[in-house]
């Protein structure tokens, strides 16, 4: 009966979001990064990687330890222990944040809701070498290639960093392989709980008030709520949103401005008290269109 | 029917809040102490409260989904659950397990679970060795096609027998590039390697076809030495680092045929599926060749220069290439075969 979309969450929330259910089975969201974040901490990883690789390099080159050939040597292995061991070293010890992916906030994390494994980190990473380093290291040293191998190899680098923008959970061919997928940090935030502020008595709202409006209009209300207007616009704004809530419920007293938001608060733990009592009786409101069955009629 | 209560006592999901909201507190306190400074900095007691709160947290917003339309209370819920679970699903293997446990079982048996792609890698260097050589035999200016200038350091088909021997046993006595050469190559083995092993998702094609290059420049360069009666001399110095190198680049060629059947024959299982089931052995072939590749180096490095005769160098090369084959073939067979482990 609730419009739900195949990742299991309510529509109107639905992009971007990722229903995942850990052994426990109680889903929990996740928010899948940004292209942007993940570029980002991969600009940042390369930053760091041969940036380290450089310093050293010259560190090296000016202690003299090693003649023109063994420094050559150095960078070579070197170079080969801060491509791939570098992120799959970092994902395994930070839990699939490399150090990028720290600043940025971002994480890998299993599609299949358990523990990510080693297995899954090699994987992903491995493949990272077909994604970013070779188009890189083409890119830098293509010049020399003829114009059709050059155009082949062109088209394939697009394809291959077009993949994530083009699949609805933003996976790179390295997690469709390992089964991972790329995650906002979770960051919890707890905010007051509105129907415990202390709010203005004098207003009483009966059955008839309270039956209009369903789950997404009182949450739109809240939203309203915990931003309390600063400016003139806003609290015009706000004024409006009370005067049609007014309207709408048949409240007939009148309403006056400084009283708005006062009628606002008690009418927002009011309806809350009695949508959640309607829904523990299992007669979920979901949104003013509640009376009207069929669900060509919702939103 | 739902007569308004006094404004002092609170409704039924917000005294379920005010009961719990210290527990989520203390949860959060210890998640971002565990985020911070690891699980280890957690004390026995902290953590085993830790693994409660997080249980109950997840109950509870189960029950809050189900009671409360407090949205900022249900956000709130969901991102604390995400965060608790990850840090209480966090890898738990230690490094050092991790690589026992890859060495005494997860490489062998992933190498004895893939007999045909190891058969397709094998075989694409064999026949790109074959063809390389049938062809240089027709018409010698195909060693140009076939080997790229910078690899080929002056060993060309126009090149004096005696020089082609210097570069066998002379160990670069006024060859001072050829460290570098080495070096060189092994970064260059260590591309290939990879790059055959991650291309072969596209249907197995590009693998096979580096692999078979790989083997026609092998193939050419060993006639051109042949032709000049030293064909036994480069076996032995290719095969003192090259049997083990060349077998991993073989190996990764079987880890991209892997990748490059589950999409090519996924069978009953969709193609994502099938790449994420064989990407498990396809991944330890990668990791075994990338381990052979760097054994591959250090051999180069110590060996060649200064082993000088064939027949230590075939012994040395080929001993390898047994020791490698015996620990693959032998071990982690202590168990009966069970499913695909971790």
């Amino acid at each position: 009966m609730k419009t739900y979309t195949a990742t299991g969450v309510p529509l109107w929330e639905a992009k971007n979001l990722i229903r995942h259910t850990p052994p426990e089975s109680v889903p929990i969201t996740f928010r899948l990064s940004s292209i942007g974040a993940r570029f980002g901490a991969q600009l940042l990883d390369l930053t760091f990687t041969y940036g380290g690789v450089f310093l050293l390099i010259i560190l090296v080159a000016w202690a003299g330890i090693f003649s023109w050939n063994g420094l050559i040597t150095f960078y070579a292995l070197i170079t080969f222990f801060m491509r791939v061991p570098y992120y799959i070293l970092s994902e395994m010890v930070w839990n699939g944040r490399t150090l990028g992916k720290r600043i940025l906030g971002i994480r890998v994390i299993s599609l299949d809701g358990r523990r990510l494994t080693p297995h899954q980190i090699t994987a992903r990473n491995l493949m990272k070498e077909v994604e970013v380093f070779l188009p890189m290291g083409t890119l830098m040293g293509g010049a020399g290639l003829g114009w059709v191998l050059g155009l082949i190899l062109a088209a394939w680098m697009l394809a291959t960093v077009l993949v994530p923008v083009f699949n609805r959970k933003k996976q790179r061919l390295g997690d469709m392989v390992a089964g991972t997928i790329v995650v906002d940090n979770p960051k919890p935030q707890l905010l007051p709980d509105l129907s415990v502020q202390a709010a203005a008595m004098g207003y009483e709202f009966r059955t008839e008030h309270l039956a209009i409006y369903g789950r997404y209009e009182l949450q739109m209300l809240e939203s309203i709520l915990r931003a309390p207007p600063k400016t003139p616009e806003a609290r015009k704004h706000v004024s409006e949103v009370a005067q049609t809530i007014r309207r709408r419920i048949g409240y007939d007293e009148k309403l006056p401005e400084h009283r708005e938001w006062d009628f606002l608060m008690e009418f927002y733990r009011q309806q809350r008290e009695f949508l959640e009592s309607r829904n523990l009786f299992g007669d979920t409101r979901e949104d003013k269109f509640h009376t009207a069955k069929g669900p060509d009629k919702r939103r | 029917m739902n007569a308004p209560a006094a404004p002092a006592e609170r409704i039924r999901s917000a005294r379920f809040r005010a009961e719990r909201e210290a527990g989520w507190k203390r949860l959060d306190d210890l998640v971002r102490r565990a985020e911070k400074r690891g699980a280890k900095s957690l004390g026995y007691e902290e953590a085993l409260e830790l693994a409660g709160l997080y249980r109950q947290a997840m109950n509870a917003l189960s029950v809050a989904r189900a009671i409360s339309m407090d949205k900022a209370l249900l956000t709130y819920l969901d991102a604390l659950c995400a965060r608790a679970y990850l840090v209480v699903y966090a890898p738990q293997e230690s490094l050092g397990g991790l690589f026992t446990r890859l060495m005494t079982r997860g490489i062998p048996q992933a190498v004895r679970r893939s007999g045909w792609p190891l058969l397709i890698g094998f075989l694409a260097m064999a026949l790109g060795g074959l063809l390389g050589a049938v062809l240089y035999d027709l018409d010698r200016s195909w060693f140009y096609t076939f080997v790229p200038g910078s690899l080929a350091d002056g060993r060309t088909p126009e090149a004096s027998a005696e020089y082609l021997r210097s570069t066998l046993f002379d160990g670069g006595g006024g060859h001072d590039e050829l460290s570098t050469f080495a070096t060189f190559l092994f970064s260059h083995n260590t591309q290939v390697a990879i790059l055959t092993f991650s291309l072969g998702v596209f249907f197995t094609l590009p693998s096979f076809l580096l692999t078979f290059y790989n083997g026609l420049l092998l193939g050419a360069f060993w006639r051109m030495f042949d032709e000049k009666g030293l064909g036994y001399d480069l076996t032995g110095w290719l095969s003192i680092h090259g049997v083990t190198e060349l077998a991993a680049i073989c190996i990764a060629c079987a880890g991209g045929a892997q990748l490059g059947l589950a999409m090519l024959l996924p069978g009953d299982l969709t193609r994502r599926e099938a790449l994420r089931r064989r990407g498990r052995d396809a991944v330890k072939l990668m990791l075994l060749a990338a381990l052979m590749l760097v054994a591959a180096a250090v051999l180069e490095g110590f060996f060649r220069q200064t082993v000088t005769s064939t027949e230590t160098r075939l012994a040395i090369g080929w001993g390898i290439g047994a020791l490698w084959a015996a620990w693959l073939l032998l071990a982690g067979r202590d168990r009966a075969p069970q499913g695909a482990p971790a």
